[in-house]
């Protein structure tokens, strides 16, 4: 196997001769990809020299049902992409188990269709060996609260690179309408026949709570702003959290009522997003600060009906901390590995 | 003074009080002046269990030689006990030989009169001399003033005398073991560790010298778990990502200190199931990437083990065993996780699993392990256990590799574990394994069934294909396998198999069995799957052939390495011994058995 051997060093400081004076003894870095860190420089531009388009971007047909949202999220990443020119090849979308578990295998660039909940961990591996690469996470309410809620936790907390979106469909649907941690109360499932018991988790809530350094919200069905909250949400640099209102028509189709908009409500700012009034002509606005934290919270305990960036904050990226960490400790030499324990 | 070839000896003390330490400074110094040690402590798994309890034993068996040691042996011939409570409970294992001297400190007596007088009875009963003794009033004084610390420095002094080790040398241990001490602080312990020293011989009456012999001027003194953080160092991964868990922690804690040094990152992750994904994940972007965990953590990674198994990815997972089911026995040894290593994640998958013996393995399987999951594309397994992560062992310093690739490990760190190198094209499930940031290669991995082009399908034919490629690479390993040196003749009458630390075990015993004329040979797997062809042939050659493992087994219930061979080779193999004490095998039991045998 040909195994790219990754100098950290190199790949997080501008200073590469100051460094090779004291660090004789540092692997010999083999570096295939250009380096860029997701905020500071995106890795912009592909090998082929010509413009990713839209098709591009394709790989397998997508099985998922007919009116499913996820068609509208797979679009919208698609163009999202093609607006900023991302690299295919340093990009890598992970995803966990689930309906949302299959966008990787739509889209035509490095993916990890991993097991269910574990798309954080996977993914936390993937941006600390190779923080050159565009990592967004692809997961479901399940996935994400339910499953996966302990990752999720500590992939916020632990504030590393990525784009994390939730899919929320207030339902599972791959296993056929069973109540999630999302569900309404009172939704009727499968596995809570009379009405699902108890009152949803509020998402944005938790990812503020947790000292999240990104939350924002948006809904699949308005494309501008889904796009331009991706886009937002990729040039902040740490963990990046996007809850998406995504409809089920099969299974859940009175969670959204995407038709009307007079529900909606949009933050808007001018280091947030827009509001877009094509797709929710209906909707209230409200100007927000998103580096204002009490008023964050204020406005979460409207979601799911509110939509925008809540939250943006520059905190320490977990890892920037580590390769910071190798970066700074003093270097040993291989060739001496074993001399400590000489008796 | 009494000439020894080899003698093993404990000290026996409240936990938190010290024990380890002094145990960790007997063995460095008396491994400098010549000797060859092995030491198993014996530690509860809580962390300051209630003082004068039998649940407070802590406990450092050291085994001291002129010549190799593989094993920590059979019986302790000379025993140090803070109290009679913890005398009594080590007393419970029946581990001491015939003519053991107990050197019992009286401190205590006071308050204990009845209980210290049937501690006396009960080892004089058995046979056992019983020395009781009391530190010196000096010394007792500045164990008081140092508020109770200090005793461990006295008894150290004591064994120190006694195994002739130079005074000079255990001072200067101490000094660069307490050197985070107060000038003040160190002087009082040095002066106990003094007053222990010159006080020894009032005590005992004699010394014991175990003929110090040429040591070479290059051996280290290295224990199973940092033999393995250096391994992995050396064989040139760039991350190990992990959960805090007894015995493995060690090797992480290790790693944190140094692996930055080296360009090494340590993850510790939220738990034992991110900790691996973050490996794979690693792995996946194409940077070499090594978990590390035990049982309980083994059990929580099952899934993720199993999609790195389908999804092609390579990955090194090290399980360093401790007793089992459940939380078990944290802190003592046992070889059961086979099965969970070789089968566990569901569905149709197996895993390379490479044991190590000893320490130099330790070093080296990392580098064996990364050759094969990459060769593979497939997790594999390196499963150490308790009394080998603790285990130190002098030993000629070991040739480092600096790997960077694969493709520079020396076939003679493979034929260690009798491995030859694995052909050049071996199939995978799906052609493209390109990592990313390779244009035009992009692809998609998946725990789902895909075909060769990695795209996902239902069909049988491609379900059926999936498992034939996969499989297909164990078999390579297989092929590739040599069957073991015999530790003996090619025939006889018994043959006595293990793997894991029982190694040195089987050669003890078999050494001894032979002297005494009895026909027996020995055969220890370093890779436990698979196993290698020709097996059944071997075993032809025996009378009978036979098992010796730390796990339970009985006559309904067969242990894992015994079903393992019945099905690989259709031999009646029975079990010799099946110990699910916690401790290690002792040569004695093997021998006995044997003989019952033949």
């Amino acid at each position: 196997m040909d195994i790219v051997t990754l100098d950290k060093d190199k790949l997080n400081t501008s200073d590469s001769q100051n460094l090779k004076k004291n660090n004789g003894n540092v692997d010999k870095p083999v570096i295939k990809a250009p380096i860029a860190g997701k905020a500071d420089k995106p890795n912009l531009g592909n090998s082929l020299d010509k413009k990713i388009t839209m098709k591009d971007l394709k790989a397998s047909d997508p099985r998922w049902c007919t009116g499913c949202g996820d068609y509208t999220i797979l679009v919208g990443m698609r163009k999202f992409m093609v607006d900023n020119q991302l690299a295919p090849e340093n990009t890598v979308h992970v995803s966990g188990i689930g309906c949302s578990g299959r966008v990787p295998h739509y889209l035509n660039t490095y993916g990890f269709h991993s097991i269910h909940g574990r798309a954080v961990p996977l993914s936390m591996g993937v941006v600390l060996s190779r923080p050159d690469l565009n990592v967004f996470i692809h997961s479901g309410d399940g996935d994400s609260i339910s499953i996966g809620g302990n990752h999720l936790l500590h992939g916020i907390h632990k504030n590393f690179n990525c784009v994390y979106l939730m899919f929320d469909n207030q339902i599972y649907g791959l296993t056929k309408q069973q109540t999630s941690p999302t569900s309404r109360q009172g939704l009727v499932t499968q596995t809570q026949p009379t009405g699902s018991y108890l009152e949803p988790i509020n998402p944005i809530k938790f990812a503020l709570g947790l000292g999240a350094s990104f939350v924002a919200s948006t809904a699949e069905w308005m494309g501008a702003h889904l796009v331009a909250t991706i886009d937002c949400a990729f040039k902040h640099n740490g963990f990046s959290f996007i809850h998406v209102a995504q409809r089920c028509p099969k299974f859940n189709p009175s969670a959204w009522n995407y038709q009307g908009s007079d529900w909606v409500t949009f933050l808007t700012h001018e280091a947030g997003v827009p509001a877009d009034l094509k797709f929710a002509p209906d909707a209230k606005t409200i100007e927000h600060d998103p580096f204002d934290s009490e008023s964050a919270f204020k406005y979460s305990v409207h979601t799911p009906n509110i939509f925008g960036v809540f939250y943006k904050e520059e905190k320490p990226v977990y890892n920037q901390i580590m390769a910071d960490v190798v970066k700074n400790a003093p270097r040993y030499d291989r060739a001496k590995l074993l001399d400590g324990y000489l008796i | 003074m009494a000439k020894k070839n080899v003698m093993r000896f404990e000290l026996l003390m409240d936990a938190g009080n010290g024990a380890q330490k002094a145990g960790d400074i007997l063995i460095k110094t008396l491994a400098k002046s010549g000797r060859y040690v092995y030491i198993e402590p014996l530690i509860p798994a809580e962390i300051s269990p209630p003082k004068r309890t039998p649940h407070s034993l802590s406990g450092a068996v050291i085994r001291v030689a002129n010549q190799e040691l593989t094993n920590i042996g059979s019986t302790t011939d000379l025993m140090l006990a803070e109290h009679e409570i913890l005398l009594n409970r080590r007393l419970d294992d029946c581990d001491y030989s015939d003519s053991c001297i107990i050197l019992l400190d009286m401190a205590e007596e006071r308050r204990a009169k009845d209980a210290y007088a049937s501690v006396i009875a009960r080892s004089e009963s058995v046979g056992l001399t019983v020395i009781p003794f009391f530190m010196d009033e000096g010394s007792l004084g500045i164990i008081k003033a140092l508020h109770g610390n200090g005793k461990n420095m006295y008894y150290l002094g004591m064994l120190g005398a006694l195994y002739e080790v130079p005074i000079g040398d255990l001072e200067s241990a101490v000094n660069l073991t307490f050197k985070k001490l107060s000038e003040d602080k160190l002087a009082k312990n040095i002066e106990i560790l003094k007053n222990g020293y010159g006080n020894a011989l009032s005590v005992a009456s004699e010394t014991y010298d175990i003929a110090a012999t040429d040591v070479a001027s290059d051996s280290i003194l290295l224990d199973g778990n940092t033999a393995l953080a250096s391994g992995i160092i050396d064989s040139g991964y760039k991350l190990y990502s992990g959960y805090p868990i007894t015995p493995a922690s060690t090797i992480m804690h290790h790693l944190a200190k140094i692996f930055p040094s080296y360009g090494g990152m340590v993850h510790q992750a939220e738990d034992e199931i991110s900790a691996i994904g973050s490996a794979i994940g690693s792995y996946f972007a194409g940077v070499p990437a090594i978990t590390g965990t035990s049982g309980p953590g083994l059990s929580l990674k099952q899934e993720f083990i199993g999609l790195a198994y389908a999804a092609e990815v390579p990955l090194v997972v090290i399980d360093v065993q401790r007793g089992g089911p459940s939380t078990g026995l944290p802190t003592r040894t046992e070889q059961t996780d086979l099965f969970a290593a070789v089968y566990g994640a569901h569905g149709d998958n197996a895993k390379v699993v490479i044991s190590v013996a000893n320490v130099e393995d330790c070093f080296y399987a990392p580098h064996v392990a990364r050759y094969l999951a990459e060769k593979l594309r497939m997790p594999v397994f390196i499963l150490s256990d308790y009394s080998t992560s603790v285990s130190y062992k002098v030993l000629p310093k070991l040739p480092v590799h600096q790997l960077d690739s694969i493709d520079t490990l020396s076939d003679s760190v493979l034929s260690r574990f009798f491995l030859k190198p694995l052909p050049d094209d071996i199939e995978m499930v799906k052609t493209n394994q390109s990592d990313p940031g390779v244009s035009d290669q992009m692809r998609r991995v998946t725990g789902l069934n895909t075909n060769e082009d990695g795209f996902v399908l239902y069909t049988s034919e491609s379900n059926h294909r999936g498992h034939q490629v996969r499989n297909e690479k164990i078999h390579h390993v297989k092929r590739s396998l040599q069957i073991p040196d015999l530790i003996g003749d090619s025939s006889g009458d018994v043959l006595v198999i293990g793997w894991g630390s029982s190694r040195g075990v089987i050669i003890e015993s078999v050494e001894r069995l032979r002297a005494d004329g009895i026909n027996v040979s020995g055969l220890h797997f370093k890779i436990v799957y698979p196993l290698p062809l020709g097996l059944a042939d071997v075993f032809s050659r025996f009378k009978k052939v036979v098992t010796v493992e730390m796990a339970y087994g009985d006559h309904f219930k067969p242990t894992p390495l015994v079903t393992l061979l019945r099905s690989e080779t259709l031999f009646d193999v029975q079990n010799l011994i099946s110990n699910a004490t916690g401790r290690p095998l002792k040569p004695v039991d093997v021998i006995q058995k044997v003989k019952l045998l033949v």
